[in-house]
């Protein structure tokens, strides 16, 4: 059913979206990436499995688990990108990775490094259009993740926060020159990365139902596949590749090898950089 | 020496050389992280070698190098339109598409990897690093180590200068592709088996920490935060499960205050000073 299939992967790929937004917010602001972000997901994720356990409300869960991500994506700017200025600029990259060592750490000794299981707490109703059967689940990934690309689209467009984050993504120095408090900016922007991360963690774990410490190592990863396609710091296009890849992963999975997922996604991502390293929707970020 | 101590040895050496081998391609500015994936087709060309053609383990272990650097040639050429992030996300990416080409490969095991491959002694692996160590040593007081000191500094002075800066770089890019290769080879020979998961992206960010943590203005760098870190997590066994958190926790620290990491070029500098007056006043 190619209908059911396109569905299932736009299910998907908006998680992904969510993933590749909060690497492109980071990198507009500091060109850098975050190798902490997939285990920031993980967090979240398991974040979302606890509050479910204790018996609180999806929606609920979801808020809660967003702060608790955000906060780490403080805490991961606090000390692996702002004492790092002066740094070579490769600092973040392995001062990221060892931060994502510990988070794994921390998540095996709180949750074990067996697979939890998320409890069931919303009811799966199953709804049928015609031959297609769409889940409560998957309406709940599709709402939440539209409301929030869209409420950040608008935030980054509309607010003052929003024009602060663009000033300073065009120039720190000239951003806070102009009066733009910039440590503040960057901090409000890795929280938001992060709690989209934390968001696309607890709707990846209601969609497997079982989740590991070490979930976040691929997410992560092509996330970052998903940030290149659609453009460095290009948020817009960052939401489209990531729906993108969903399809195509889903696509690929029904009508050819499972197996070779991975490699045609990173083929593919190797071929950008390579060849389009501006993505299908242009960089933002100019210096190649 | 009980088996537990000699591994930690001998993953040493590997380390060493890996680092070296990030090292190389730093020496021109350029970055990767993508060494794990040269390491991968070291490992698995010289494995099939010797296990399924019956090679000797030297010559497997050469032609290991030279196929992953013939790659490292390739990925070289199209890196240096790339610079900084873009640079990092490509090696990147090239590292994750050689393991799950390895992990669908099915003449070497794919999936549930490849066993067999056998020869690897500590002997063999520190005969590789003293070498190593003595070429670069040798190269940091050659006019060719001058003149990728030269590009690494200042690319425009250096080809101003008349130095061929393309040149350099994908020599840089051969050099670290073929000792990763060497390390590969000899990880697969100490292992006795190997699957595509032993070479991912951590271990990719992982060797380049160790160049970034040792210090990246001198090869000593290099191979200081490879024993270093690689010894780290082993003296903090005492803490047990908390071991990987705290070790997350050094190295994050580390970054923080020791950003030019623990080795630099005018630390080896006095060293060698006060050696040379030691030796001067042992003399007279």
């Amino acid at each position: 059913m190619f209908i059911q299939q396109l569905i299932n992967g736009v299910m998907l790929g908006s998680t992904y979206s969510l993933i590749a937004i909060g690497y492109s917010l980071v990198l507009g602001l500091l060109q850098m990436i975050n190798l902490a972000h997939g285990d920031v997901f993980m967090i979240g994720a398991f974040l979302g499995l606890t509050f479910a356990f204790l018996g609180i409300p999806l929606y609920l869960s979801l808020l809660l688990a967003m702060a608790g991500a955000g906060i780490v994506g403080i805490l991961v700017e606090r000390f692996c990108f702002r004492p790092l200025k002066k740094a070579h600029f490769l600092g973040p990259l392995v001062s990221t990775i060892a931060f994502g060592i510990l988070l794994q750490n921390v998540g095996t000794q709180i949750w074990g490094s067996e697979p939890s299981r998320f409890p069931q707490t919303t009811d799966i109703a199953q709804f049928h259009i015609g031959p297609i059967v769409i889940s409560s689940i998957q309406i709940i990934i599709l709402a939440t993740s539209l409301v929030l690309m869209v409420a950040l689209d608008l935030f980054i467009r509309r607010t003052r926060m929003g024009r602060a984050m663009r000033a300073t993504s065009e120039g720190q120095v000239n951003a806070s020159l102009l009066g733009v408090d910039t440590d503040r900016v960057v901090s409000f922007t890795f929280f938001s990365s992060a709690a989209l991360a934390g968001v696309a963690g607890v709707l990846t774990a209601l969609v497997y139902l079982q989740i590991t410490p070490f979930i976040g190592i691929r997410q992560g990863l092509i996330g970052i596949v998903a940030m290149v396609i659609g453009g460095l710091g290009n948020l817009r296009g960052a939401m489209i590749a990531g729906v993108s890849l969903g399809v195509i992963e889903v696509m690929n999975d029904a009508y050819f090898t499972a197996s070779y997922r991975d490699i045609i996604i990173f083929g593919i991502f190797f071929l950008f950089i390579v060849i389009k390293p501006e993505g299908l929707f242009g960089a933002v970020q100019q210096e190649k | 020496m009980s088996v537990y101590t000699e591994g930690v040895i001998a993953l040493m050496g590997i380390n060493i050389l890996l680092a070296l081998s990030v090292y190389a391609i730093l020496m021109t500015d350029q970055c990767s992280v993508g060494n794990a994936g040269f390491m991968a087709i070291g490992a698995y060309t010289s494995a099939y070698l010797t296990v399924k053609m019956g090679i000797p383990l030297m010559p497997a272990l050469v032609v290991g190098a030279l196929v992953s650097s013939f790659i490292g040639l390739l990925v070289g050429i199209p890196a240096l339109r790339l610079k900084g992030l873009y640079l990092v996300l490509a090696t990147l990416g090239f590292g994750e598409m050689v393991r799950t080409f390895f992990l669908n490969f099915e003449p070497t095991g794919g999936a549930s990897g490849f066993r067999g491959p056998m020869g690897s002694t500590l002997f063999l692996i520190y005969a590789w690093v003293v070498g190593f160590i003595v070429f670069f040593w040798l190269l940091d007081r050659s006019r060719l180590g001058r003149s990728f000191d030269a590009v690494r500094d200042d690319p425009e002075v250096a080809s101003t200068m008349g130095l061929d800066v393309v040149w350099h770089k994908i020599w840089a890019f051969w050099l670290g592709s073929f000792i990763a290769g060497i390390a590969g080879g000899l990880y697969a020979h100490y292992m006795f088996y190997i699957e595509s998961g032993n070479f991912n992206f951590l271990l990719s960010t992982m060797i380049l920490l160790y160049v970034l943590l040792g210090g990246m203005q001198t090869f000593w760098g290099a191979v200081v935060g490879a024993v270093i870190f690689s010894i780290l997590p082993e003296i903090l066994r005492f803490i047990h499960e908390w071991r990987l958190s705290f070790y997350g926790a050094v190295l994050v620290a580390m970054m923080i205050f020791r950003p030019s990491g623990i080795i630099t070029r005018k630390m080896v500098r006095d060293l060698g000073e006060k050696f040379d007056k030691l030796f001067q006043t042992a003399r007279t």
